[in-house]
């Protein structure tokens, strides 16, 4: 069914939560207060690797308005973790990092905290450290975790010493693939720590109640996986843990695992009153979840003609200091590293690796931006060796309908041509070089939809609104009003008529949660299942009323019509409360896993990837020939989104992606000199503003995935994949000069464009 | 430390408060006034979340002291409008899908108002409307959209009510 038949599934609606967002009355997590509530603060390392010799915090709890203070003498250190149960709420003995809680302080006012945490006394013992994380593979380096052998760990992760993770994939035989190649090519891609960069810093209130249930108001992206996690840490049975998401101020990965929640509950526990932690630029930039640094290296041999036949490959991933979700993200990358191109031998391996620098996390497409900049990059130095335009030898290269992808599996609903023909054609392609200074470039890649399970209940209320109540959480993308526009297709009734109410994890069914492009995917498709449930549900109780078989009934215009009859659902629900206890309806989904080959994989916890989305950025710029300064003129994305649920909210997505993919390529960074952050602070972390941004030309294509809600596919992730490779490309043809350490500075290309490395 | 009494007008109401003279006005709606509409994040000027209206022009409140304000006329995302009597410029941003989690919608809407009221009648060109607006971040957006939200709600002012058309 086309989108031209349906009322509001493709339609560019306002999205629901938008009234409350522009006249400020949203709530967000960090807007939450409660009567009586404490301010938290935390002391945080000023050492990289260390022995605490000495802490005490006597000073501290003396000063008036102090009312708790915690270290790790005063409760349970439990050691939790994504991957590897390697770390604990504060440094037991020894920090990894500088930047690592040592203790946290709860007073009466913020200040009373902040003078609290500066009054207690510290001394270090220096223990050798390890920053650079291919240095940390080296026999003898120090190592971050001493006791790593003794962690709790997946079982799925291949673990030794820094190495916090390793996973392969491939097939066929590398060696006899180079042997027969007409030229063989080599060469290595940097980059660096990106910063999620949401606005609302993450923010959360604790608050024990009277059956001893702690109540957690926080921004988090997955609130029944925060549930566990504060399970474990405050050694306390799941079903006493309360999480409940108010508003969310932007999350991109940054948000999904526990970062302040922790200490808010444990101080309000000690204390006996409500308490906030709420992190400041400075915390977001030296102990959050930003994009790992990576180093790449890829090896890979062609025929004359430009076919690939051969490509080896490693990504090293440097984790910082805890694992969280580097290893999973290594081996993400090498899905993205393969993709989206055929091979007949393929070996990539990939190993996250330990530092003493701050954690990192799951950006927006984890592992995408990093792996797909050196694939496209190198792409494009072979084109130009070979002398074959870079779109041709992508062409000639490319995954086709039913191929085989890396893991062995068999990929459905492929769009990679398409994507790449329309982004050149939308950019002009035939005139790569339009004057001196000026260049474009092409990148294309490929993206999974994150499965995991999402139900919702959906209630038919009596005035004929519909209350829609997920487990999800609406990060901003519009993903809620896209579900809630499937649901209200599927109902018969306008989007209008649809509320949705704030996760609570008490009350709110499971969802696996905001992240891996999933959202409007899954909760689409759970309300699809709850409409057609209620659809029976409603047609059995009128069918009884009106004495005729349930099946000659239908739904038409918010009523329900059998021959000459009709009942408003607003009645049917009226009735249903009244009889039958009213209508509500619990739907459920799940993305079946596609069977794929696990000779082809080892060690990796996602093998293969379902729902798939391609996508091509096609990019006009200008280098300025003095100052090594890039313009973007223009900049076009084609993207396969299977099926547009709201091309305005879409566009959004890519929009926004694009933006935090230009940050990465050109200007962001999180500076490390021998583990101390150089730039925590806004204004020399260097994101976008609106005068760096070029609009972004998007072209939507719908080639239906099996799976999705009227065959979308996820959309969220993707945008921000392709911009480094495609800038880089582009800046290459504009200048001769050919970066492939991110960012892209303007120093970088001045230097290079005058002789220098 | 000591607290003196200060009297704020914000959004025409007068409050009467007793604050401590370190105090940024940001603090002051935020915490002692339970005006969250106005939004925190750097606290150094840098981001431009918490912008308000100081005598009709866009200042970070963050950086703001609340007695610097004794005297003056304060507007916040409260004062604008509200769900049922929408400002156009709230209106432009939801129709053009401006919005996406919102936190910095508050402070861009404030700083587009200051900059619309400053060249009342004037149509700005896209460039002028990124210049003016960048000193707030966002990070969802891409800002494109906003963009074209104060764009549309300049090219309407003639018909905006009357209360919207008064700086």
């Amino acid at each position: 069914m086309s989108s031209l038949e349906r009322r509001v599934a493709g339609k560019r609606l306002n999205r629901i939560d938008g009234i409350g967002k522009v006249t400020g009355k949203h709530v967000y997590a960090a807007d939450f207060a409660l009567p009586g509530m404490l301010f938290g603060k935390i002391l945080r390392s000023g050492e990289a690797h260390a022995r605490i010799a000495r802490l005490d915090v006597a000073k501290a709890l003396a000063l008036p308005g102090v009312r708790s203070v915690l270290t790790a003498q005063d409760i349970p250190q439990i050691r939790f973790g994504t991957a590897i149960k390697d770390r604990t709420m504060f440094a037991e003995g020894e920090v990894r990092f500088r930047g690592e809680a040592i203790a946290a302080v709860a007073a009466t006012s913020l200040e009373i905290a902040e003078a609290a945490v500066r009054t207690i006394e510290i001394e270090y013992e220096p223990l050798p450290a390890v920053f650079d994380p291919e240095e940390a593979l080296l026999t003898g380096a120090p190592l971050v975790h001493a006791g790593w052998n003794d962690y709790q760990a997946l079982p799925v992760f291949d673990r030794e010493g820094n190495i916090s993770g390793r996973s392969a994939i491939g097939g066929g035989d590398v060696e006899a693939g180079f042997a027969r190649s007409y030229r063989v090519y080599e060469h290595r891609f940097t980059t660096q720590h990106v910063h999620p960069g949401y606005t609302e810093p993450r923010a959360a209130v604790a608050s024990w109640d009277g059956n001893g249930d702690v109540i957690v108001w926080t921004n988090t992206q997955l609130p029944f996986d925060m549930k566990n996690m504060l399970a474990e840490v405050l050694d306390l049975p799941a079903s006493k843990i309360r999480v409940i998401v108010p508003g969310i101020g932007g999350g991109f990965g940054g948000k999904l695992r526990v970062g302040v929640e922790h200490y808010a509950a444990w101080l309000a526990r000690k204390s006996r009153r409500p308490v906030r932690v709420i992190t400041t630029s400075e915390e977001e930039l030296t102990d959050a979840y930003p994009r790992q640094p990576t180093v790449v290296t890829l090896k890979t041999g062609v025929s004359r003609d430009g076919l690939l036949l051969a490509r080896q490959g490693r990504v090293i991933l440097d984790c910082g200091a805890f694992a969280n979700s580097g290893p999973a993200t290594a081996a993400i990358a090498l899905q993205v590293l393969a993709g989206p191109y055929r091979t007949p031998h393929l070996a990539f391996e990939g190993l996250a690796v330990y530092t003493n620098k701050g954690a990192t996390g799951s950006f927006r497409a984890p592992a995408g931006p990093m792996a797909n900049f050196a694939v496209e990059s190198q792409i494009d130095l072979i084109a130009d060796d070979l002398g074959i335009d870079p779109l041709e030898i992508r062409l000639r290269n490319i995954y086709r309908e039913g191929d085989t992808g890396p893991a062995g599996e068999t990929l459905a609903s492929v769009s990679i041509e398409e994507c790449l023909t329309k982004a050149a054609a939308a950019i002009g392609w035939s005139e790569r070089k339009p004057g001196e200074g000026r260049g474009k470039g092409l990148a294309c890649s490929w993206w999974l939809t994150t499965g995991g399970s999402s139900g919702v209940y959906v209630r038919i209320n009596p005035d004929g609104t519909v209350t829609l109540i997920s487990g999800a959480v609406e990060l901003g993308s519009g993903a809620i009003t896209g579900a809630a526009q499937i649901l209200a297709e599927e109902l018969g009734v306008d989007l209008t008529d649809i509320n949705v109410t704030d996760v609570d994890t008490h009350s709110s069914p499971y969802d696996y949660g905001a992240q891996g492009s999933r959202t409007a995917f899954s909760v689409g498709n759970a309300c699809i299942a709850a409409a057609t449930d209620l659809r029976r549900q409603i047609f059995e109780l009128v069918a009884t009323q009106w004495n005729v078989p349930a099946a000659s009934l239908r739904l038409e215009n918010k009523s329900v019509v059998g021959g000459d009859k009709r009942m408003s659902l607003a009645d049917v629900a009226s009735l249903s409360q009244r009889m039958g206890g009213g209508l509500i309806s619990h739907g459920t989904s799940i993305q079946p896993m596609p069977v794929f080959d696990p000779n082809r994989v080892k060690h990796h916890p996602l093998p293969a990837w379902t729902s798939h989305s391609f996508h091509a950025h096609a990019v006009d710029l200008s280098v300025d020939s003095i100052t090594g300064e890039v313009s973007i003129n223009r900049y076009v994305v084609a993207q396969d989104v299977g099926y547009a649920i709201n091309p305005t909210y879409i566009e959004g997505q890519i929009e926004g992606g694009v933006a935090q993919g230009i940050g990465q390529t050109l200007s962001e960074e999180i500076v490390y000199e021998d583990g101390r952050v150089l730039n925590a602070n806004l204004t020399d972390y260097k994101m976008p503003t609106m005068m760096d941004m070029p609009r972004v030309e998007c072209i939507l294509i719908e080639k239906p995935s099996v799976n999705g809600p009227y065959g979308a596919k996820g959309v969220g992730e993707p945008p921000c994949i392709e911009p480094p490779a495609a800038i880089a490309n582009a800046i290459a043809v504009a200048s001769g000069v050919r970066v492939q350490s991110l960012p892209i500075t303007a120093e970088k290309i001045a230097l290079r464009m005058n002789g220098g490395r | 430390m000591t607290r003196h009494a200060l009297d704020l007008t914000i959004n025409g109401e007068s409050h009467q408060l007793m604050i401590e003279p370190h105090w940024s006005l940001l603090h002051v709606l935020r915490g002692e006034l339970g005006m969250t509409g106005t939004k925190e994040n750097c606290l150094e000027a840098e981001c431009g979340v918490c912008t308000v209206l100081l005598d009709g022009k866009a200042v970070n409140s963050c950086i703001l002291l609340a007695e610097q304000c004794r005297g003056r006329s304060i507007v916040t995302i409260e004062g604008l409008g509200d769900p049922e009597h929408l400002h156009p410029l709230q209106a432009a941003f939801i129709k053009h899908g401006a919005v996406q989690c919102g936190y910095c919608i508050p402070g861009m809407i404030m700083t587009a108002k200051s900059f619309l009221d400053e060249r009342r009648g004037h149509v700005p060109s896209e460039a002028e409307v990124r210049e003016a607006l960048s000193g707030t971040l966002c990070r969802c957006t891409g800002y494109q959209k906003i963009v074209d939200a104060v764009i549309a709600a300049a090219r309407q002012r003639n018909s905006w009510p009357e209360e919207a058309r008064r700086s």
